[in-house]
């Protein structure tokens, strides 16, 4: 348990590599499953790699899916729309919490922090009959439109790392005559890059994974992300193809994957910074 | 007011505006509506035509609904403690100055990005009761139990034993505790090392340690993770309705809460009900953090940095 | 250039959970000349930077008003008023070069180009940012603390504004960097010749630097003087303890009825220790013949107590306990029965006293009278 001790006790190497393989093993389950030819996938006791990597099943499943690249497409808009319309709204919204001194305005922070605790389920009947009157089931309105309304989760990050930026950069643009709007712009959000980055990859991933979402306020088959082609896809076939579906699986986890390795650094500090506040 | 208090609050106003209307829009209307229609019977089909409490009282006979709560409890109960000793664990082993420390973080961290569909499929695929990568390896060790003990224990048919399915889902939630991992590793780092020496020059031993300065430094990160994760659990959604296919799994041992709230909204049409079930939640979910709060103030431990 | 009127100042922080209201700035009045370099000093928490960023207009006011050359600027937002701020910290613009940190306030008033280039040009030049490097395409962070503080100032001289706000522009330099930039605001501000309103907790930029000084604490304002004036008749207790370092000595006493038939200070002990007694000259005592048999406080400054004085009769008798030799001069730390004091000398004979008695004679040409009640300065 003490980092400054030099020589490491070889249980915990042990249990380390112990658990890393058991965290690796799904993985690794389902790329050699999706490898298979569907009669290898289904024998006893299993074989752990396929014969011959079947690399065809992945267009196959593709095929299986249907309009495989609309999905994909529909994902990719729905999350890009989502990430710049969090990126700014939530960077706006922050900036009012964080770099202003206005009456009220930590009642209202307390406000928005206590919106974290609801549920959506609860909202979500509402919310659904108020998209419903405006007319917007069926489209892709309920699932980006809300993004540039400023999601509180975001708010709180940004504000935390507004507040570190020195308030005396502020009062020296304004003496220098920058109006508010423009310190934002030219001065805050330029320095805030990071912690930008980061929201805007969490966004990334929370659209992407979405699921719920799609499955309540989408309607037609030409609309549905990726998530919900691949629902339907293990719903409709009988007698599971399973090589078939963990291509399918796999190939919905890539993007996130590659973003992950991309932007691996910026994304374990968000992760560290959210949990340490 | 000022001329320049006034000319900050409307600064201030403007720059949040976006918020505003997403809280009157998504928040306060949604939350007035939600009270409002679980007094009523409600399809949105048709204007809401007010019940009383009539709603509630259906739900208090509905054994259904007892069903949901009890698998949506005994789910949170579970589950929370184990993934976090399990997080906790691995951020304690990763502590350490290994080789390849980025590799396991990477490792452990992955499945947490996984999406709720990919997961969910793999999951069914894994815990497939006779072609399954769980059974196999569990199997193994069932067999040298019997051999040894002259009992007849099976793997189980996990998502379709009643008594099984929801330790699957447990056990898919366990995969997923990487963010929890990265976040008391970061909660780690910052406990200063002079602490763990002066403990050890004081003849402390490695569980002593753990158990007096690294849990108590943690403390603040740990409450905050379980009040997430609690808040979290109890709204636990696509993962169940994608392994059942939409539906409850054996004997309804996978109906959560949410899910019954889903049903009833958008299969059966009956919103007035789902928004009462709905509102049990939201009470659910705010006693339980409550509780946890409270215990909290008392237990947690801050270092005043 | 411009006159600066502080008329009824008051920042009043109202009261709430957990905190009774707080006057940070309680009724100052003073006003500023114009080409000025007022300093305002005083402990932390006097109200003198509140002061300073009331006039700036990064705080609001609570009461009372502020004029620039005439005009009520209350309600004017800071960037219409026309003056510049070099913060403590510097704040420069982290993600632009030294020379877009200077001109961004030009800019954005849509100065033309070519009267940017002249302006920054100029000052670089006169603040030592063209030599030996040319620093003006570099960022603040590739710049050490002294150059950042010149980039400050050089961002203030560029807007040539009607008056310089500094809040404790040197807290964040070394010592050495510190007495250097200190003389090149002093020069900058014959130069400019320019109002200057300069904020500190240290007596010794204030008293180098100023004009005047306005020394405050806790909100108030304790005396507005030359920094000399200052030095010689502080009016309380207080601005006669902050000013001046080593401080001043206090004792406390009565004015007795000596055998002579003037007054003399006789120090108040404790009881079995001998206090000590210092005769009056004849015309203080007849000044101060009303206060006989009175309490009162006799501040002398170290330099006015001499070591082995030759005046007879009027002796404080002390034991050395620390000599800091400085040079030039050399501080002695010595203690009487239950008192402290310092004294101040040129001579260099006191190295290894410690631990040795001392015979100290005051000059009481130079002592000051204070009320202890009221803690000001009695006149003589």
């Amino acid at each position: 348990m003490n980092p400054t001790r030099s020589s490491v006790p070889w249980l915990s190497r042990v249990a380390l590599i112990l658990l890393g393989v058991l965290f690796l093993l799904p993985f690794f389950w389902m790329v050699s499953t999706s490898l298979k030819p569907l009669n290898e996938t289904m024998k006893l006791p299993p074989q752990w790699l396929p014969s011959s990597p079947q690399w065809h099943n992945y267009p196959d499943a593709m095929q299986a899916m249907g309009p495989f690249w609309l999905y994909a497409r529909n994902s990719l808009l729905l999350a890009f729309l989502n990430v710049v319309g969090t990126v700014f709204s939530s960077a706006l919204v922050a900036y009012g919490f964080s770099r202003l001194d206005w009456r009220g305005r930590d009642s209202c922070f307390f406000v928005l922090l206590a919106t974290m605790m609801i549920p959506f389920p609860v909202v979500m009947v509402p919310i659904y009959g108020l998209f419903r009157a405006l007319g917007w089931i069926g489209t892709f309105q309920p699932l980006w439109v809300p993004a540039f309304l400023a999601g509180a989760f975001n708010v709180f990050l940004l504000r935390q790392f507004f507040l570190s930026i020195p308030r005396d950069l502020s009062e020296a643009a304004r003496i220098d005559g920058c109006s508010e709007f423009r310190i934002f712009w030219q001065i805050i959000l330029p320095l805030a890059k990071p912690a930008l980055l980061t929201v805007a990859l969490f966004q990334f991933m929370a659209t992407w994974n979405d699921f719920l979402g799609p499955l309540i306020f989408l309607a037609r088959e030409n609309q549905y992300t990726l998530a919900l082609g691949l629902q339907a896809l293990q719903g409709t076939i009988s007698g599971t193809p399973w090589h078939h579906l963990m291509a399918a699986s796999t190939l919905v986890l890539l993007p996130v994957l590659v973003l992950f390795f991309l932007t691996q650094r910026t994304f374990i500090r968000g992760i560290a910074t959210t949990g340490l506040k | 007011m000022t001329l320049g208090e006034r000319r900050n609050l409307i600064k201030g106003l403007v720059f949040i505006s976006p918020w505003i209307v997403g809280f009157l829009a998504f928040n306060l209307y949604p939350l007035i509506a939600s009270i409002w229609f679980s007094l009523c019977d409600y399809s949105v089909l048709s204007q809401p035509v007010f019940l009383g409490a009539q709603n509630y009282v259906d739900l208090w006979h509905d054994p259904v609904f007892w069903k949901a709560l009890r698998n949506t409890v005994v789910f949170a109960v579970v589950a929370i403690p184990l993934s976090t000793f399990l997080s906790i664990g691995l951020a304690v082993l990763l502590n350490q100055p290994i080789a390849g420390q980025g590799i396991y973080r990477t490792i452990f961290f992955l499945p947490s990005l996984v999406p709720a569909i990919s997961l969910a499929i793999l999951w069914q695929w894994m815990l497939n009761g006779p072609m399954g990568l769980v059974n196999n390896l569990v199997r193994p060790f069932l067999n040298i139990i019997n051999a040894v003990t002259g009992s007849h224990l099976q793997a189980p048919d996990w998502l379709n034993d009643p008594n099984f399915a929801l330790w699957g889902l447990i056990l898919t939630g366990l995969w997923g505790t990487g963010q929890a991992v990265v976040i008391y590793l970061a909660g780690l780092q910052e406990v200063p090392a002079e602490l763990y020496e002066a403990a050890e020059l004081d003849g402390t031993n490695a569980w002593q340690r753990f158990l007096h300065i690294t849990l108590p430094m943690l403390s603040p990160v740990i409450f905050f993770n379980v009040l997430m994760s609690i808040i979290g659990a109890l709204q636990t959604f696509a993962v169940p309705y994608i392994l059942t296919g939409g539906g409850d799994g054996p004997g309804r041992s996978l109906l959560f809460l949410a899910t019954y709230i889903y049903q009833n909204a958008f299969d059966y049409w009956n919103m007035g009900y789902a928004s009462a079930l709905a509102l049990c939640l939201f009470v659910l979910i705010i006693g339980l953090s409550l509780v946890t709060v409270h215990y909290g103030e008392k237990k947690v431990h801050y270092s005043g940095r | 250039m411009a006159k600066v009127l502080i008329e009824n100042l008051y920042k009043i922080y109202p009261a709430e959970k957990g905190r009774p209201e707080k006057v940070a700035v309680d009724n100052a009045n003073f006003e500023i000349q114009d080409r000025e370099f007022m300093v305002l000093v005083g402990p932390s928490g006097c109200g003198k930077t509140t002061t300073l960023r009331m006039v700036a207009g990064l705080e609001e006011i609570s009461r009372g008003a502020i004029y620039i050359d005439g005009k009520k600027i209350n309600e004017i937002p800071p960037k219409d008023r026309d003056i510049a701020m070099v913060f403590q910290n510097y704040a420069l613009y982290p993600h632009m070069s030294v020379y877009r940190n200077m001109a961004f306030g030009l800019e954005l008033r849509g100065v033309p180009k070519e009267e940017i280039r002249r302006r920054v040009d100029s000052a670089a030049r006169t603040l030592g940012l063209l030599e030996p490097d040319n620093l003006l395409e570099r960022k603040p962070k590739a710049l050490s603390g002294g150059q950042r503080q010149r980039v400050a100032l050089g961002r203030a001289i560029v807007r040539e504004p009607k008056a310089f706000l500094f809040d404790e522009p040197l807290s964040n330099l070394d010592a050495k960097m510190r007495v250097e930039t200190r003389t090149e605001i002093s020069r900058l501000h014959r130069q400019l010749a320019s109002t200057m309103i300069y904020v500190t907790h240290d007596q010794t930029e204030a008293m180098t630097m100023a004009d005047r000084i306005v020394v405050m604490r806790y909100g108030k304002i304790q005396q507005i003087a030359a920094p000399l004036d200052l030095y010689h008749q502080p009016a309380n207790l207080f601005v006669a303890g902050f000013i001046g370092s080593p401080p001043m000595n206090f004792f406390t006493g009565t004015l007795n009825a000596s055998r002579q038939g003037t007054l003399e200070f006789v120090e108040k002990v404790p009881a079995g220790q001998t206090p000590f007694r210092c005769p009056l000259f004849p015309d203080t005592s007849r000044r101060l013949s009303y206060r006989q048999d009175r309490e009162v406080i006799l501040g002398l400054r170290p330099e006015h107590l001499h070591p082995n004085s030759l005046t007879s009769g009027v002796t404080l008798e002390a034991t050395v306990e620390v000599v800091e030799p400085m040079g030039a001069e050399t501080f002695v730390y010595l203690r009487t029965e239950g008192h402290t004091c310092i004294c101040r000398t040129t001579q260099s004979e006191f190295i290894d006293l410690e631990g040795k008695k001392l015979n100290l004679g005051p000059d009481l040409s130079r002592a000051v009278f204070f009320d202890p009640e009221t803690e000001e300065a009695i006149p003589t």
